[in-house]
């Protein structure tokens, strides 16, 4: 008996280690990340295609901080694991894993299940998710810079919403002064200046509404020119010169600063995300009905740029159920997915069409703003080595913020930086 | 091999296992990544010693190594000052010494992700403790970790206060060391408090000073979780210590790149510590 159960025990340990390090090929296996309403709103969504296809899925659970989540799905990329089969990527990461040649083309996915590309942004669709004609990847929400601002206080100083950087300055230190008088702690503009994603964000913005940018028309790599240096001045003057934005903005400021300081009624202008409008209308919000979205203003002789952000789905090229991977791609894109995506986290779709639904147009009073700012979509440069270049012009923005160095300096600095960056890794 | 030698070697065999797996094979293991182009969307090359050449005209490799032994020279020598007086004071007899002693471990015992958000919120600019302090006194807000010598010493104020309970009771178990007798006779030949410290304690702590120099120079060489909560490495990178400046190249995936800061970070402590080692060899 002894005998027999020893067997018996092990047996069983060595199935658990055999089988426990197996990826679940039986399943589909999908990444999502984010803050826990978002797994929530997967998990549920799954739920429902599940009941509806009898297709088991696995949801893997990513971190929240973007660039631990880019890892957790480079390192099976690289190793050609089967899974995950389907996973979400941010905007600037669908240049890179083309170019590593993870992704599965979805020209065929889209004939096979019906998929009309026409229900998408175009500007997106061509700046993110084509390269070379074929399409990898599909938006299944967008993110744009916004302009959110106090209507109370416009109205109540008679000024109206800014549509230049000029106006917004002239307002914010008029009002700042004013306001000042019971709030010390009072603002005009606050915006994302910390070391760190964000930051490349709000520049590009800067830059490109400056007739700037990032990339010249022949698709290479320039920030030092004159526009960017305009823009980059301007970036410190805000906070130096016209002191409208908080000493802190270069080392704190990040989403989430911005957006607290805001709804504390703190500030006048916040350049945030979509996000941010569902919180500063929330039960608990001082600011509740006093907020208003525009677009981002532009330089008086520039055109209004919203950086571009959001997530895309795509299908790896080394998954083994990639007919499963396409119908759940399907059902994450379509009409009903996207309309719940809205109604419920309050984020904005990928596709085009829901932007006329007036279900969603009831509870985002804002959508044509929205409409109008991913029609002005500015694109992150889409090089596989995007990471390395953000990082360098994150350092040299940042030594601008703090007064460590000039715009011109610094940026011709990043520039030889940029530069050796690539050389290294095309030779 | 007869008996006698046989014994010894398999005594000591689960040790040498243990120093293989995880300290030979992990230093020889990034070595020899070091070695390699790997970065996350191109083909992997050897290049030999192409990263190291790289990093000798890296100014952000220069500035973080710098910065690294600038930091762990200040902050150490602070934690041996606090650490000392410390110790003393825990030395001293006295009835509170037991619950002194315990109080006095309390930043240590604090997880130190959750000592450095502690101290991020005392920085803070907009609603940091420091400067509502400051404000309650009439002095306009200070932005602490705005420019670079502010956010230096910021960091280096929230790692003496986190280490210096460490320090102090190494230096305490070395002070209770000192015979009593040897300090009272010290005592009545006329030496004062200075010269009994300084030519008694001193003298005779001496291996356990080193001891606690050595783990606290090496600790503050790697430092990480501090800058990464507290700064995240700047204003513009001049706070970066050399672990954050590897760490960078794991999340921009060039790995081979991260692992030859990694060598170096290795190499500067292990210089420290045959310094600390050396140093503690003569006249000892």
């Amino acid at each position: 008996m002894l005998a027999n159960q020893k067997v018996y025990i092990s047996l069983v340990i060595s199935a658990f280690l055999i089988f426990g390090c197996k990826p679940d090929t039986a399943r589909l296996t999908f990444a999502v990340g984010g803050a826990s309403n978002e797994i929530e709103f997967w998990e549920k969504i799954i739920g429902e295609f599940t009941d509806s296809t009898g297709i088991a899925v696995i949801v893997l659970r990513q971190p929240t901080d973007t660039d631990q989540r880019r890892q957790g799905l480079v390192i099976p990329l690289r190793s050609r694991q089967r899974d995950p089969d389907i996973f979400l990527m941010d905007v600037v990461w669908v240049g890179q894993f083309v170019v590593a040649d993870w992704l599965e083309p979805l020209d065929s996915v889209i004939m096979a299940n019906d998929i009309d590309i026409g229900n998408f942004f175009e500007p997106i669709i061509d700046q993110v998710d084509t390269y070379h004609d074929k399409l990898y990847a599909l938006p299944v929400y967008n993110d744009c810079g916004l302009l959110y601002y106090r209507r109370d206080l416009l109205e109540k100083y008679g000024f109206r919403s800014p549509t230049t950087w000029q106006e917004l300055i002239e307002s914010a230190v008029s009002i700042q002064e004013r306001e000042r008088i019971k709030n010390p702690y009072f603002y005009g503009f606050v915006w994302q200046g910390a070391q760190y994603e964000g930051l490349i964000c709000n520049f590009l913005e800067f830059a490109v509404s400056n007739n700037g940018g990032i990339i010249d028309s022949g698709g290479s790599m320039i920030v030092h020119t004159p526009q960017n240096i305009e823009a980059t001045k301007l970036m410190h003057d805000i906070i130096y010169k016209y002191s409208i934005s908080p000493p802190n903005t270069y080392t704190e400021m990040k989403e989430e600063e911005t957006r607290l300081t805001f709804e504390k009624g703190n500030a006048l202008y916040e350049r945030n995300w979509p996000y941010a409008w569902g919180l500063h209308n929330g039960e608990e919000s001082p600011v509740r009905g006093k907020v208003a979205v525009t677009v981002l203003p532009r330089a008086n002789n520039g055109q209004h740029a919203s950086t571009l952000g959001g997530w895309h789905i795509g299908i790896s090229r080394f998954s083994d159920r990639r007919t499963e991977a396409s119908m759940l791609l399907k059902f994450v894109l379509s009409y009903e997915t996207q309309k719940n995506l809205a109604l419920m986290l309050g984020w904005n779709p990928g596709r085009s069409d829901l932007y006329e639904d007036e279900d969603i147009n009831a509870s985002v009073p804002h959508l044509n703003i929205l409409k109008k700012s991913f029609e002005n979509a500015a694109a992150r440069p889409t090089t596989p080595f995007y990471t390395q270049i953000s990082d360098v012009l994150q350092k040299h923005l940042s030594a601008v913020l703090s007064g460590e160095s000039s715009p011109d300096e610094a940026l011709l600095k990043a520039q030889h930086e940029i530069k050796e960056t690539l050389k290294r890794y095309h030779e | 091999m007869s008996r006698k030698i046989k014994e010894p070697v398999l005594f000591i065999l689960p040790l040498i296992f243990f120093i293989v797996v995880f300290l030979l094979f992990p230093v020889l293991g990034t070595f020899w990544n070091s070695l390699w182009q790997d970065v996350s969307f191109i083909a992997r090359r050897f290049i030999a010693f192409s990263n190291y050449v790289r990093l000798l005209t890296d100014g952000r490799f220069w500035q973080a190594t710098l910065f690294t032994v600038m930091f762990a020279l200040v902050s150490v020598f602070f934690e041996m000052v606090f650490g000392m007086i410390t110790a003393l004071v825990l030395n001293a007899h006295s009835r509170l010494r037991g619950a002194l002693r315990g109080i006095a471990l309390i930043p240590w015992a604090i997880p130190s992700v959750i000592g450095a958000r502690i101290w991020q919120l005392i920085y803070r600019y907009d609603y940091g403790i420091a400067n509502i302090l400051l404000g309650k006194a009439g002095v306009g807000p200070v932005n602490w970790l705005g420019s670079p010598v502010g956010a230096f010493t910021s960091l280096v104020v929230a790692d003496v206060w986190r280490t210096t309970p460490f320090v102090a009771i190494i230096l305490l178990a070395g002070l209770q060391t000192v015979p009593d007798d040897m300090l009272q006779q010290a005592q009545i030949d006329g030496a004062n408090l200075f010269q009994r410290f300084f030519k008694i304690m001193i003298p005779l702590i001496r291996p356990i000073l080193i001891v606690a120099i050595l783990f606290r120079t090496i600790d503050a060489i790697r430092v990480f979780d501090l800058i990464y909560v507290i700064t995240g490495g700047g204003p513009g990178g001049a706070t970066t210590s050399l672990s954050m400046y590897g760490y960078k190249f794991f999340l921009t995936g060039d790995f081979g790149y991260g692992s030859a800061i990694s060598v170096i970070l290795f190499i500067i402590a292990f210089l420290f510590a045959l310094l600390f080692v050396r140093i503690g060899r003569l006249r000892a």
